[in-house]
């Protein structure tokens, strides 16, 4: 036994340092030369900051949150508007983009983290249509047709700065794992009652753990608003942009530190071949691989690490989560 | 501590009415009463976990209603739930810890001394067999034995046991008994909602009796349960008249006896 008990709340250690492992060799991607794959990986690096973002939120703390793209949005057309006004930095536009969303985090969690469950998924998911609404109808940011974004810098800065926020989402929630913070929201997650009545104040958690959450996509908008060049209400605020996230984390594994960004590889990679091979049908694939994952491995492919690999694994998770 | 006049309403129910008696530092206080009467209420109320409709619970010059179910511990008041409520996804000693990083001296400890006290609280209260388990995994008995270390990770002055003796069996119960005593002695007031009447008998210094919300006795354990109002409560009114009978009549019979012995 570990002195952290099983391990403690970080998950698979193995399957962290295997995917540390992978961070390391996308860092190489750029120097390949090749656009394709440097964008498809940058979206993978993307995709891994907000589903990090989102098992914050909704695999440590239990609040499972429709509406953490509105930072995602919020972030890129934070990054849009700057560069309309001749700024073009993107670390200040990260850096403006974390504000917002620590800001709306702070403003907007008190009355919806009172929510809980269903009431909160619709919450979240009425708050992110509500902020595209509102930009949409707003002249200032481009209305429906949007922005076009000004890229000044040479081009795989961008993938080196996607990267960067990656990992330090990564790290920061291994960090936030292996700390009191991290015990205080799966205490949320676990009963709350008895987490206030053992001292935790589960209203300032669970805000703290939206800002946090909300700060990764954000950053992870405001550099993908460069990359693109161009960002409308519909690209920002993407139901993609919402749902795949969520999914990535279930495909990795809720609650892990690891599995988020195992799950953007994954998902990504099946997403790319399905589409490449079935270019008509290939959501139809998409949606059933989704449904065998919820079905057969609900904790994720990550927790295959942690058990011995048998066919009655996905037996007893599918009898386990039966409603 | 001072209960005052507490009330508490559920909707047209008054789980409580008009409940007051004082805790001295240092007592072992038993409440007692038939399902239904209050019990849990009150400890809900005095753990600060529902704001009482009327009167108040005082401890060391503050009203308990005014302080947020969070702050509470940090006064010193720690409890169980009779409904035991484990972090089940995380490890016996992860769920203690929890209370030892958030508790009173929580702010002091960093999360690996949290780890090294919660240790000899699982040791204490004979769970250290069982330390690297998921809380889903325990037993009943074992899910008490951990409300009960949850709440003594937060260092309290005054502990409120809710039922934490049901479905132990007798040498386990004289184990717990023998540990509430020690913890009693470290100088932790405690307040004990029990259903087994001869363990609260056993250690109590006063016991309360509810009855339909309201105090119906007061007292050390042989006042209480001579008690006509305790009777009546558990046993129903007509055996109580019945007893109340079976007196009337022997002590007529006395009363016939000496009369006969009178004659000459």
């Amino acid at each position: 036994m570990t002195k952290l008990g099983l391990g403690g709340i970080t998950g698979s250690r193995q399957a962290f340092y295997v995917v540390l492992g992978l961070m390391a060799v996308l860092l190489f991607v750029p120097q390949m030369h090749n656009g394709y794959l440097e964008n498809l990986f940058r979206g993978i690096l993307m995709y891994g900051a907000m589903s990090l973002g989102w098992n914050l939120i909704g695999g440590y703390t239990g609040y499972v949150s429709f509406g953490n793209v509105v930072f995602f949005g919020l972030g890129a057309y934070t990054a849009a508007t700057l560069s309309t006004h001749g700024i073009r930095n993107v670390g200040v536009a990260i850096a403006l983009a974390v504000v917002i969303a620590v800001i709306f985090a702070t403003l907007f969690g008190p009355p919806i983290l009172r929510l809980k469950g269903h009431y909160f998924a619709i919450a979240t998911l009425g708050l992110a249509l509500a902020t595209q609404e509102i930009v949409s109808n707003l002249d200032y940011f481009g209305g429906g047709t949007g922005l076009t974004v000004r890229q000044d810098q040479f081009f795989s800065l961008y993938y080196y700065v996607m990267w960067g926020i990656c990992l330090v989402s990564l790290l920061a929630t291994y960090a936030i794992a292996r700390s009191k913070l991290g015990y205080a929201l799966v205490a949320i997650r676990e009963n709350e009652d008895a987490a206030a009545v053992l001292g935790i104040n589960a209203t300032r958690y669970k805000v703290l753990a939206w800002a946090i959450s909300g700060t990764m996509a954000g950053a992870a908008g405001a550099v993908f608003a460069f990359a693109n060049g161009f960002i409308d209400p519909e690209t920002a605020f993407s139901v993609d942009n919402n749902i795949f996230p969520i999914v990535m984390a279930l495909l990795g594994g809720v609650g892990t530190v690891a599995g988020p960004v195992a799950g953007a590889l994954i998902l990504t990679a099946i997403n790319e071949t399905l589409w490449s091979h079935f270019p008509k049908v290939h959501t139809i694939f998409f949606g059933a691989v989704i449904i065998l994952v919820v079905l057969f491995l609900p904790r994720g492919l990550l927790y295959l690490f942690r058990t011995r690999l048998s066919p009655r694994i996905f037996l007893e998770s599918l009898r386990a989560y039966r409603v | 501590m001072r209960i005052q006049n507490v009330g508490m309403r559920f909707g047209g129910l008054w789980a409580l009415s008009d409940v007051s008696f004082d805790v001295e530092r240092g007592a072992i206080v038993g409440l007692i009463g038939p399902n239904g009467s209050g019990k849990t209420t009150l400890m809900n109320v005095i753990s600060g976990v529902l704001k009482p409709t009327s009167g108040s619970v005082v401890y060391r010059d503050r009203k308990i209603s005014d302080v947020p179910t969070y702050d509470v511990c940090k006064l010193g008041i720690a409890r169980t739930f009779q409904i035991v409520k484990p972090f089940a996804n995380l490890t016996v000693l992860e769920n203690v810890a929890v209370g030892s990083m958030y508790g009173r001296n929580g702010a002091k400890r960093s999360t690996s001394q949290a780890f090294d006290a919660s240790q000899g609280l699982l040791e204490r209260v004979g769970l250290a067999r069982v330390a690297g388990k998921p809380a889903s995994d325990l037993t009943i008995p074992d899910r008490k034995r951990l409300e009960v270390a949850k709440a003594l990770a937060l260092d309290p002055d005054v502990l409120l046991l809710d039922e934490v003796m049901a479905g132990l069996n007798l040498a386990e119960v004289d184990e717990a008994l023998q540990l509430l005593r020690k913890i009693n002695d470290e100088g932790v007031t405690l307040i004990v909602v029990e259903h087994l009447m001869k363990a609260i008998m056993l250690i109590s210094t006063t016991v309360v009796v509810l009855a339909e919300g309201k105090k119906i006795a007061q007292g050390t354990a042989a006042e209480v349960t001579s008690s006509q109002a305790v009777i009546e409560a558990y046993l129903g009114s007509r055996f109580a008249e019945r007893q109340a009978q079976l007196a009337e009549i022997k002590r007529q019979a006395e009363v016939a006896q000496q009369l006969e012995r009178g004659l000459p």
